[in-house]
């Protein structure tokens, strides 16, 4: 049986390429070093109950089946006939199909935006604020002897992401802390329960008891790999971690301030921030400047909890105060496969990195008024087509509403609340198993994603679909001018 | 494709010793041929005839240049180009959008650019940005200076082990020449640290600056490279560097042969600086331009700085670094695992500050305190000290001492005192012009069918409304930058593209990369490659190289090596 | 010359309208007026196809005012870089009011959009209802916010009032959201209602001044003393004050004047003093 090695999982930022899949028959019946998120997805995707096979089109409000060519032109004549249409999704598709994507919306004068205005939109806003001292995760890997993931869960959300590049991953300069991790474990529990615990770790189910309290342990004093967790809530990731700091919600903003104070070697007029007493504080801060490189990412808890962009331009000015000291990068844990190479094919082609508005045929930037939840909680846009992503179920309910009510064109090989309630529905294949294409990880990586198994027949590629309803688009246009 | 006859032009074609004279250039099927029929007719009399212009330094795509897009918004909002019938939208200014960029050039009368620092992990996302780079031909040097491999086989001495490294390397990643960034430094900089001169070791790694430039320069030569090994020294941007610059030059003195220079000192402005420290700095230009003068070895580009605002962009992140000390200004860092780093920190030259005004001088006394034009080239190292839309204005500055005068009126009265410049009186022919920003680069890039109109060139015409028989251009600096600055024809690949300033048509430019043809011995470096490729690389073997699919139109040059 | 416009279409997607601005009508007839061009969407359209133009031969003034009336909610960048004459609105108006602007006066009956005042260096917006956020902010990535002028906003402010600002005042009546004065570098805010968290966060200079409750302090603001009135571009306000030295993350030497009486739960910091 054919097994395809070196295969980039199409689900999460980590972008982790090493996963060796099994074909047979057109039909992928294993897959070897997937985290479970991928697995799934793998093992699943070809169910026929949740695909899309036909293109739809609603006709006396249902959706029925109609032809390529029929669902083309009609997509073709609602974005041309639009004023103000909004282009979305865009971070699970490759950047060849986000090309052609760019080159649509500016045909039509719309206006495109990829998930990173739901997501990251507010840690790009502060790059642009301030810029951003980072690297790819090979530094880290090789280099990092601290490491903070800070209102991030990458045992949930980014499952290899502490194997392949932090903690547990071995490098140049250090090692792996994987062992010193197994021999606390020991500790917690006792050399007869430990294969039964490790067992537990690894099911997901177990709950470990986690290191936190008033002072740093003392393995912080050693030049080995620390990790730190901040967060609100007790986390998995945070079982794994040699400190977890526990952050009252909506406070982080605060933290970093008085953490950036305490690195300057200033003194807080308070006892305590965000639930943490200064003195406890200050280790931190300790640690901070006395690594040899350190690591901070962050998750989405940080950039959608109060203070948004603000909570990254904190994070980002603490890391470049850092930088004064020692060595100190920042990384946002991106979410989509490929949410980071919507922002940089957006960027070459447009010099901004999402939330674009063609409509004055220039692009045009300034997300709170080109962004695509705030044009549709206002009810501006007159059309709608969305590429590989679900905004009915996760846009606030007055967006939702406002995108139903224009006519909507959805692209996407799985059946969604969106495909529910659009007006055209192209099936399409799945980047990454069904065809190739390029994405970035999340330190903006480029990576090949193969192709596996063949589509169903009906399912084209996004670049495929978007490029027929750009010729057509340009076909009624040139019509038009003549008449 | 139809023919084209470039008729009664003042043609310029220093690589065959054409100054100036009037004739008639005919182009069939993207050649330079002898003669066409039937072909359609530019009427060029009183105009400026050049090869299309080349740039050996300018960086136009990739990571560096993307994350630099991505930090100014404001840099973007004041400079929008709007789409045409013929032409896509994009932004401008000192980082601009890619089709912008080729536009751009292409106005110019630009037809092969280079992007000179190419990190190979990320090389698909140059790849991918140079394909959406329309109207110019291009190529992208990887970044080699400490990379950890090279870094290795150097320090063992194995010559022939790194030159095999480097051929995969061009192959992997469709690279053309060998970048070295502050040698060795950018390992430093992993632990936020940096070399202070070419004798300093390499933290961790043993192996000093000058072993690092020798050592790649023996492999450029091993290989056959078409350009020289392609240098940004050690204490860039730093009063006094000029001594690093100075040793660097020296250390490939006996590595030179009779043919062929052995190395180019890129952006060398920045390089050139006097002094312990910004109060007592000065130019170094008369130290450096002494010594190009009396070698022959070494070719440059001058990185010449303009007075606005633009965006610094370099692969020597500890420099950045200090950049954005002195600024306070936003300030991006990038390393990249096992190779290199980068950064990048927006910076307004300003012509009332004594030390910008001071570097100002320093690019024009280098261009023309040099005398060989041939071995000194027009950059502005695009964006770092100004963007490339600000070569028609240095045009002017080299052809004319008045368009120099007016400046130096300007700026700050303690440079205007120091600087040497005032005192040159020398002003470049348009013959010279046609050597510094075609000539000269296409042969030092070794483009055999670049920066000439003879039989067989690439037919890359650029055509200036310039009379020079009329005007005493000298004395009409305004008239040398309205010409340059608008193209009246730009020629890509025997088509029209450019007419007036304007495109006309939109064409895809090629991807020039080095095809190194090895022993077989050499070749079989992958199997040892691969097993350590793993514990250096987060990602796999297989994925990091670059299939030639990801070149839209790929040239690969084909190069027998001499091992 | 004054002019009148008179909305007469309801409008769905954004307009563009930065030429409602007396120094783009200043010397043109009211046909040239009328056929200049906005955009709708991502159609070009003439101004006299939103608009009813009128021009009122009572009011002869020398400077050029322009009075608005209807929903222009959805109307974008009027006033966008004017140097002077006249604005008055009657109703709401949309994003980016008086962005740019050098001189003049614009005067909203209702309220106003985001991004009202960005970057002006001069003249006056006043604004009777509330206003959206980042007023006198500046655009994404520049650190030019308010370089001069007034904005007096009679209702609430959103959030990142004055936002990069280097001269010039503001006055808000109401309230403000979280982040009043945010990396501001100079000029003077005026809070006459309560103010959410983070006021003055990454300040570096200039005057924040809160009349009633500010819900929280910043751990990285100094307490400096107590004082009895605080001033405003000469006019005094009486406190007394909590004035607060700050942010100390970013080396600031920024004042943030909070209401002694409002916020009791302050007290605790007098045993700096």
């Amino acid at each position: 049986m054919p097994v395809i090695d070196n295969v980039t999982c199409p689900v999460c930022g980590t972008l982790c390429d090493d996963l060796s899949v099994t074909v047979k028959e057109n039909a992928i019946i294993d897959v070897k070093n997937a985290c479970a998120v991928s697995e799934a997805k793998f093992m699943s995707f070809s169910n026929p109950k949740h695909r899309n096979l036909r293109p739809l089109i609603r006709k006396n409000g249902k959706l029925i089946e109609s032809t390529f060519e029929e669902a083309v032109e009609k997509s073709a004549q609602i974005l041309v006939d639009a004023s103000y249409p909004i282009l979305y999704g865009w971070s699970c598709t490759s950047c060849e199909a986000i090309r052609v994507g760019l080159e649509l919306a500016e045909e039509v004068g719309g206006i495109t935006d990829n998930t990173s205005t739901v997501c990251h939109g507010p840690s790009i806003l502060s790059i642009q604020n301030l810029g951003i001292p980072t690297c790819t995760l090979g530094q880290i890997r090789h280099r990092a002897d601290l490491i903070i993931y800070w209102a991030s869960d990458p045992y949930s959300a980014h499952p290899r992401h502490m194997e392949r590049y932090t903690a547990f991953s071995d490098g140049r300069f250090q090692e792996s802390e994987w062992e010193h991790f197994v021999t606390r474990l020991r500790g917690i529990l006792g050399r007869r329960r430990l294969n039964r615990a490790s067992e537990l770790v690894l099911m997901k189910e177990a709950s470990l008891p986690v290191f936190s309290g008033q002072k740093l342990p003392p393995k912080f004093e050693t030049r080995k790999r620390k990790v730190i967790v901040v967060d609100v809530r007790k986390t998995h990731s945070a079982e794994f971690a040699d400190f977890f700091l526990q952050v009252e919600p909506n406070k982080d903003f605060e933290l970093f301030q008085a953490l950036r104070l305490l690195v300057r070697d200033g003194e807080l007029e308070v006892n305590q921030v965000a639930g943490v007493p200064v003195d406890l504080l200050e280790e931190v801060a300790d640690a901070l400047v006395g690594c040899d490189f350190g690591a901070l990412f962050f998750g989405v808890g940080l950039t959608m909890s109060s203070g948004k962009l603000q909570n990254i331009d904190a994070a980002i000015a603490l890391t470049q105060d850092l930088n004064l000291r020692t060595k100190f990068v920042i990384m946002p844990m991106r979410g989509h496969f490929n949410v980071a190479g919507a922002n940089v094919v957006y960027t070459w082609q447009t010099g901004y990195p999402f939330a674009l508005d063609f409509s004055q045929n220039y692009p045009r930037y300034n997300p709170g008024e080109t962004s695509v939840v705030d044009i549709l909680s206002h009810d501006k846009a007159d059309a709608g087509l969305i590429v590989a992503s679900d905004p009915v179920s996760n846009f606030p309910r007055s967006a939702v509403e406002n995108l139903v009510k224009n006519p909507l064109i959805v692209i996407d090989p799985v059946i969604s609340p969106t495909t529910m309630v659009a007006d055209v529905v192209f099936p399409s294949a799945f980047v990454g198993i069904e065809v190739d294409g390029t994405a970035y990880r999340m330190d903006r990586v480029p990576l090949p994603m193969k192709k596996l198994v063949d589509p169903p027949s009906l399912c084209h590629s996004d670049e495929e679909i978007l490029r027929r309803i750009l010729h057509q688009v340009k076909r009624i246009k040139q019509q038009r001018r003549k008449l | 494709m139809g023919g084209l006859l470039v008729k009664n032009g003042f043609v310029y074609d220093p690589l065959n010793n054409i100054n100036g004279e009037k004739m008639d250039i005919a182009v069939l099927d993207g050649k330079i041929v002898e003669k066409t029929r039937n072909a359609k007719v530019i009427d060029a009399s009183g105009m400026v005839v050049m090869p299309g212009g080349v740039d050996i330094h300018s960086h136009i795509a990739g990571s560096k240049v993307n994350s630099g897009r991505l930090l100014r918004p404001e840099d973007h909002y004041k400079d929008v180009e709007a789409r045409t019938a013929k032409t896509r939208s994009g932004v401008g200014y000192s980082i601009p959008s890619t089709f912008t960029t080729g536009y751009r050039y292409s106005r110019l009368g630009w037809t092969t650019v280079m992007e000179p620092a190419m990190p190979p992990l990320k090389a698909k996302h140059t790849h991918e940005e140079l394909n959406d780079t329309p109207m110019i031909d291009k190529g992208a040097f990887p970044l080699l200076g400490s990379n950890w491999f090279v870094l290795e086989h150097l320090r063992a001495k194995e010559y022939e082990e790194c030159a095999a490294y480097v051929a995969w390397m061009m192959r992997a990643t469709k690279g053309y020449a060998i970048k070295i960034v502050n040698p060795g430094g950018l390992e430093a900089w992993g632990f936020g640290r940096n070399v202070r001169d070419i004798d300093d070791p390499v933290p961790n790694f043993d192996i000093t600056p000058r072993e690092i430039v020798q050592g790649l320069c023996k492999v450029n030569q091993l290989l056959n490279l078409p350009h020289t090994i392609h240098v940004h020294t050690n204490n860039l941007g730093k009063p006094g560097n000029y001594i690093t610059t100075l040793e660097t030059m020296k250390c490939v003195e006996n590595l030179a042969t009779e043919v062929n220079p052995a190395i180019h000192l890129t952006h060398c402005q920045f390089s050139a600086f006097a002094g312990n420290n910004w109060r007592t700095f000065r130019s170094a230009s008369e130290e450096i331009s002494e010594y190009v003068n009396s070698h022959s070895h070494v070719t440059l580009d001058i990185g010449q700085i303009i007075f606005t605002n633009t965006t610094t962009m370099t692969a020597d992140g500890p420099f950045q670094f200090i950049l954005y000390q002195i600024t306070g200004n936003k300030w991006v860092n990038n390393d990249v695992e096992t190779e290199t780093s980068s950064g990048i920190v927006p910076f307004r030259y300003k012509r009332k500050s004594y030390v910008h005004a001071i570097q100002w001088t320093v690019g024009l006394e280098l261009a023309l305190k040099i005398k060989d034009p041939w071995k000194t080239f027009l950059t502005t190292d695009h964006p770092n000290a100004g963007p490339f839309m600000a070569y028609p204005k240095i045009i002017a500055w080299l052809m004319s001492q008045k368009a120099r005068d007016a400046v130096i009126s300007k700026i700050s009265r303690k440079a205007r005192h120091k600087a040497s410049l005032p005192s040159i009186d020398r002003e470049f022919t348009l013959h010279e012009i046609a050597v510094v920003t075609r000539a000269g680069q296409a042969k030092a890039l070794g483009l055999k069918n670049k920066g000439h109109l003879g039989i067989g060139a690439d037919a890359d015409i650029a055509i200036y409304n310039l009379n020079p028989e009329k005007t005493n251009l000298a004395k009409e600096p305004a008239m040398i930058r309205q010409a340059f600055k608008n193209a009246a024809y730009t020629i890509k690949d025997g088509e029209i593209v450019v007419k007036n300033g304007e495109v006309v048509k939109s064409v895809n430019g090629k991807t020039y990369w080095a095809d190194l043809k090895a022993s077989q011995s050499l070749l079989e470096i992958e199997p040892e490659l691969q097993k350590v490729f793993e514990e250096y690389y987060t990602v796999k073997y297989e994925n990091y190289l670059v299939p030639n699919h990801y070149l839209s139109i790929g040239a690969p040059i084909q190069i027998q090596t001499k091992v | 010359m004054t002019l009148k416009l008179q909305l007469i279409k309801e409008l769905r997607v954004p307009i563009d309208a930065g030429c409602i601005c007396p120094d783009t009508f200043a010397g043109k007839s009211l046909n040239e007026i009328a056929e200049l061009q906005i955009w709708e969407g991502n159609r070009k359209r003439l101004l006299n196809s939103l608009f009813e133009l009128k021009e009122d031969s009572q009011e002869t003034p020398d400077e050029t005012n322009i009075h608005l009336t209807g929903n222009l909610s959805r109307v974008q960048r009027i006033g966008a870089g004017m140097k002077g004459g006249e604005i008055t609105v009657q109703g709401d108006v949309g994003m980016h009011l008086g962005e740019k602007m050098l001189g003049g006066t614009i005067m909203v009956e209702g309220n106003a959009g985001s991004w009202t005042g960005s970057a002006m260096k001069g003249g006056t917006i006043i604004v009777k209802k509330n206003a959206g956020d980042y007023i006198g902010g500046a655009y994404r990535g520049s650190t030019k916010g308010m370089q001069g002028g007034t904005i007096i906003i009679h209702g609430d402010a959103g959030t990142e009032v004055g936002c990069y600002m280097r001269n010039g005042l503001i006055k808000i009546q109401g309230n403000v959201a979280q982040f009043v004065g945010i990396r501001m570098r100079n000029g003077t805010i005026v809070v006459q209602g309560s103010a959410a968290e983070r006021a003055g966060a990454f300040m570096t200079g200039g005057k924040i001044i809160i009349c009633n409750n500010v819900t929280s302090i910043l751990p990285s603001f100094s307490i400096d003393s107590i004082k009895s009135k605080a001033k405003a571009e000469g006019e005094a306000i009486k406190g007394p004050f909590y004035l607060f030295i700050g942010d100390l993350a970013d080396h600031g030497n920024g004042k943030l004047y909070v209401s002694k009486n409002k916020n009791e739960y302050l007290k605790s910091f007098e045993e700096f003093l």
